[in-house]
């Protein structure tokens, strides 16, 4: 009946990568992570963690619900999801952030109209312009956002940011800072006192190789 | 027209069978429990008027409840929460009932998730009340009843305690604005470190190191001797050495090996004043048991009382229960009773014979003894009793 495994979801692409070598910098047997296949639930040799890989949002969902005590995961996906966990450490890594854009050179706060807004992440659109005691109408997007502003569906967007390329390319550019983005470490609030020690154990040594 | 009628409300659900027996199982294990310390039970209203939860405080954000008009459109709710019916409860019929009042419910709580999060929207709860009594011994006895009904759910669990007084103290004293205060609250309750400490740059003094360091001062015993180097007045000492006894009380208790403390623990819901205690079971990713103090809540219906209690979240005891149970619960019946053409009246008076004698039954049905004896194979009924003329009585071993 006792289970002791200590279950650790990384969010799949980039940041699993990052992760995979923190983990081998540490010391712990990577090997199965790095040839994992197509498998989805990898174990590390010799110790009593196993690896799940997930999908940004489902990282969060798993940990909230207790079948895996620690996620990695972006800054973006816990504003976007919310949920209860712990959020005690920040990776450093996978640095970017939320920024408001449209067409270079036009004012997204001239005149009186409601303003459009398109953007992946409604409730960080949401709660940004809330904030500002604001009203927008957003507009959810699932592909390029830039495309938006462009083809006058929206007055402006907001979006992650990582060099402000894409944005150049196509003759936007960013007006307005709205968050800034790194990985995080999450915990089930469960797991963190029922598992105290090797949580805390494996945690610090991440902090240490950062 | 999309049609809804073959469909239950997204979170909420019909429970069948084993899922039932679990849940009367757990719900009859802590009524034992409470009516054995002498706790009455109270029913209140499922639907109740949205003012009761609007309090000036707002312990419960509109939008995670349901409401609903009645016929003079005056806005209801379904009932979010036990304990603030309670508190109007003692406020008004139980108005002139001298204290200490104990008291334990059984019923469910609705709130509004959000979608598609895998979350109950109804619930049971199963808990108690103690209205006034001297504050020590009365959350004494919360505890011990706390941890009496964790044991019943799963002798493996772990009870915390935490001081909701000491948190409180040490935000006021940053002096910051109560939206700031607010967040700083939430960010140390979701033990965000990144964002605390964010949030207090620049901050210094012994409130804003005391604000740094509680959130990660949780385990057991050695807490208090960390926690001890930042309580810089004399308010703070007194509140972590009540929370100190508190915990060596509990400790020298029959469950000592299974009490935790958090000096960092905080609840959404902040009508919380003294202690704050979560019981948490091996499994299940949220606590199976959340409660404690609450001195200023009668105050708001209008009763000057101190009060502390505890709830059970039911449902998911049951699932731990039902986990941690390796047969199943529903059982089938010892006697399948079978009667010919006719013999109806029979049959049924032979199941009460049956039933007198200490055994179940199951009343067939059936038109045919072969469908019969059918049905008990399926259902692993091992004994076919067939009732013809006369009352005659033919016993079948399946």
């Amino acid at each position: 009946m006792k289970n002791k495994t200590i279950r650790i979801a990384l969010t799949k692409g980039r940041l699993e990568n990052k992760t995979v070598d923190l983990l081998d910098k540490i010391g712990y047997d990577v090997t199965e992570l790095r040839e994992k296949g197509r498998r989805l639930i990898l174990s590390i040799p010799g110790e009593d963690i196993e690896v799940v890989l997930a999908k940004a949002a489902d990282v969060i969902t798993y940990v909230e619900h207790g079948v895996c005590d620690i996620g990695v995961v972006g800054k973006d996906t816990i504003m976007e999801h919310g949920g209860k966990f712990f959020e005690i450490s920040d990776l450093g890594f996978g640095r970017c952030k939320f920024a408001l854009a449209g067409k270079k050179g036009s004012n997204f706060y001239e005149g009186y109209g409601v303003k459009t807004v398109a953007t992946k992440y409604p409730e960080v659109t949401r709660s940004f312009f809330e904030n500002k005691g604001m009203d927008v109408d957003i507009v959810k997007i699932e592909g390029s956002v830039e495309l938006a502003p462009l083809v006058g569906l929206a007055d402006g967007i907001v979006d992650i940011v990582e060099t402000g390329t894409t944005l150049k390319e196509n003759g936007l550019e960013v007006w307005e800072d709205v968050a800034p983005i790194s990985a995080r470490i999450i915990v089930n609030t469960v797991s963190m006192k029922l598992k105290q020690q090797r949580i805390a154990e494996i945690v610090k040594q991440i902090e240490e190789n950062l | 027209m999309k049609r809804y009628d073959l469909l239950t409300p997204e979170g909420t659900r019909d429970q069948l069978f084993d899922e039932c027996l679990a849940k009367r199982t757990i719900q009859e294990k802590l009524r034992k429990i409470f009516t054995a310390y002498g706790y009455s039970e109270v029913i209140t209203p499922g639907l109740e008027f949205y003012d009761v939860f609007n309090s000036k405080t707002r312990y419960f954000p509109p939008e995670t409840m349901y409401k609903l008009v009645d016929g003079k459109n005056r806005l209801m709710v379904m009932r979010p929460d036990n304990t603030m019916p309670i508190a109007r409860l003692a406020a008004t019929r139980l108005r002139e009932e001298k204290l200490p009042l104990k008291l334990y419910y059984n019923q469910s709580i609705f709130m509004v998730n959000p979608k598609k999060s895998g979350r109950d929207d109804e619930f049971t709860q199963s808990g108690i009340e103690i209205l006034g009594g001297e504050r020590v011994a009365a959350d004494y006895e919360a505890l011990s009843l706390a941890a009496q009904a964790l044991f019943a759910i799963d002798e493996d669990f772990t009870l915390e305690i935490g001081e909701s007084g000491i948190l409180q103290t040490v935000v006021e004293d940053l002096n910051l604005p109560e939206e700031k205060s607010e967040q700083i609250h939430s960010l140390i309750e979701s033990k965000n470190f990144p964002a605390l400490s964010e949030a207090l740059a620049g901050m210094s003094g012994s409130a804003a190191e005391a604000v740094r360091a509680l959130p990660s001062l949780f385990g057991e015993s050695e807490v208090f001797a960390e926690a001890e180097k930042y309580m810089y007045s004399k308010e703070l000492r007194t509140k972590l050495a009540g929370l100190r006894a508190t915990y060596e009380a509990l400790c020298s208790m029959e469950y000592s090996d299974r009490i935790k403390v958090d000096l960092g623990l905080a609840h959404k819901k902040n009508y919380y004043t003294g202690i704050l205690f979560r019981g948490y079971v091996e499994g299940y990713g949220l606590p199976v048991l959340s409660g404690g103090r609450y001195d200023d809540l009668l105050g708001d219906f209008g009763r000057n009382a101190a009060a502390v209690g505890f709830a059970v979240n039911v449902e998911a005891a049951a699932k731990v229960f039902l986990r941690n149970t390796s047969e199943p619960l529903t059982k089938p019946a010892d006697v399948l009773v079978f009667s010919e053409p006719g013999c109806e009246i029979a049959a049924l008076n032979h199941c009460s014979e049956l039933i007198d004698s200490g055994l179940t039954v199951f009343n067939s049905l059936f038109a045919t003894a072969d469908e019969a004896a059918q049905y008990a194979r399926a259902h692993g009924i091992k004994r076919i009793d067939a009732v013809g003329v006369n009352s005659a009585v033919t016993t079948k071993e399946v």
